[in-house]
């Protein structure tokens, strides 16, 4: 069993293999992230819009240790990442970073928010900093 | 130990750990599980696999301790002048995959057979992963040449 404190070093293994093979291998696999992960988000942010996705990702600031401030106003979610757990870790790693960690976050869920109505403005800021934002708002 | 995360568990990586198996062996087959988890072994836990070439199987015997009991798997090291086995009785990883109603992969435990192989590789040890049921094994390290 790779622990699942672990997986993101398995990720960062996984984005390296993928993006040797060229011909779009890695977008195509954050599309597969991003269905499985409709799996715990597709239905909670149709149903639930903002506040569904405020509700996950609070979630998830607790689960994965996140340093995440969540902004939920009447026609948006800010998601400001203060200190990127998962980039923290892949970057503290004997292995080596691969330099596309970040795109797999944009990667899968700007499909995903767009498949319940929603746009997402993503900035990675930098790809060795473990910072980031996202804004979210119900499309036109 | 080289990791030691301590703070939350998010286990629902352990899902996406089998879509990706399924993923990968669908789309670029068996062989690049090998890659992938050869470099996973070999480099992520790069530490376990410097002491395994000493003869030193400390590390991995704390790795196997310590994330078992963090994810309150189901568990019993034991440790012989021959050999080092971990006997799992339940995994906590296809625990959660079955929380989450998801099929393992006929592919998941090839993540232990696999990084457990990379890790004993040009070492002094060599692995033998037995899967005895749904979310059990036996992990078994010898020294080479020991029956």
């Amino acid at each position: 069993m790779i622990p699942s404190d672990h997986f993101v070093r398995f990720y960062n293994e996984v984005f390296k293999f993928l993006d040797k093979q060229g011909d779009g291998a890695l977008e195509k696999y954050y599309l597969e992230i991003s269905r499985h992960q409709e799996l715990h988000c597709l239905e909670l942010f149709k149903t639930k819009g903002l506040q569904g996705m405020y509700d996950y990702w609070e979630h998830i600031r607790i689960e994965e240790n996140c340093d995440l401030t969540l902004d939920l106003q009447p026609d948006s979610l800010t998601l400001t990442m203060n200190k990127c757990p998962s980039l923290t870790k892949a970057m503290d790693n004997d292995a080596g970073l691969c330099l596309k960690y970040c795109d797999h976050c944009p990667g899968w869920i700007i499909p995903l928010l767009k498949k319940a109505g929603y746009d997402c403005q993503y900035d990675i800021i930098d790809r060795q900093l473990p910072r980031c934002q996202m804004k979210i708002t119900r499309q036109p | 130990m080289r990791y030691r995360e301590t703070g939350e568990l998010h286990l629902d990586f352990h899902g996406a750990t089998n879509t990706t198996i399924n993923y990968i062996a669908k789309n670029f087959g068996e062989e690049a599980l090998h890659e992938i988890f050869s470099a996973v072994g070999q480099k992520v836990y790069k530490s376990i696999h410097e002491k395994l070439k000493q003869g030193d199987a400390s590390e991995l015997i704390e790795h196997w301790q310590y994330f078992f009991s963090r994810e309150k798997g189901v568990f019993q090291i034991k440790e012989t002048p021959e050999a080092i086995i971990l006997e799992v009785s339940e995994c906590p990883a296809v625990r959660q995959l079955l929380k989450l109603g998801l099929t393992p992969s006929p592919l998941f435990c090839t993540q232990t057979i696999l990084v457990n192989e990379a890790l004993c590789a040009d070492t002094p040890f060599e692995s033998k992963t037995e899967i005895t049921g749904c979310g059990k094994c036996r992990q078994t390290i010898t020294k080479r040449g020991v029956k």
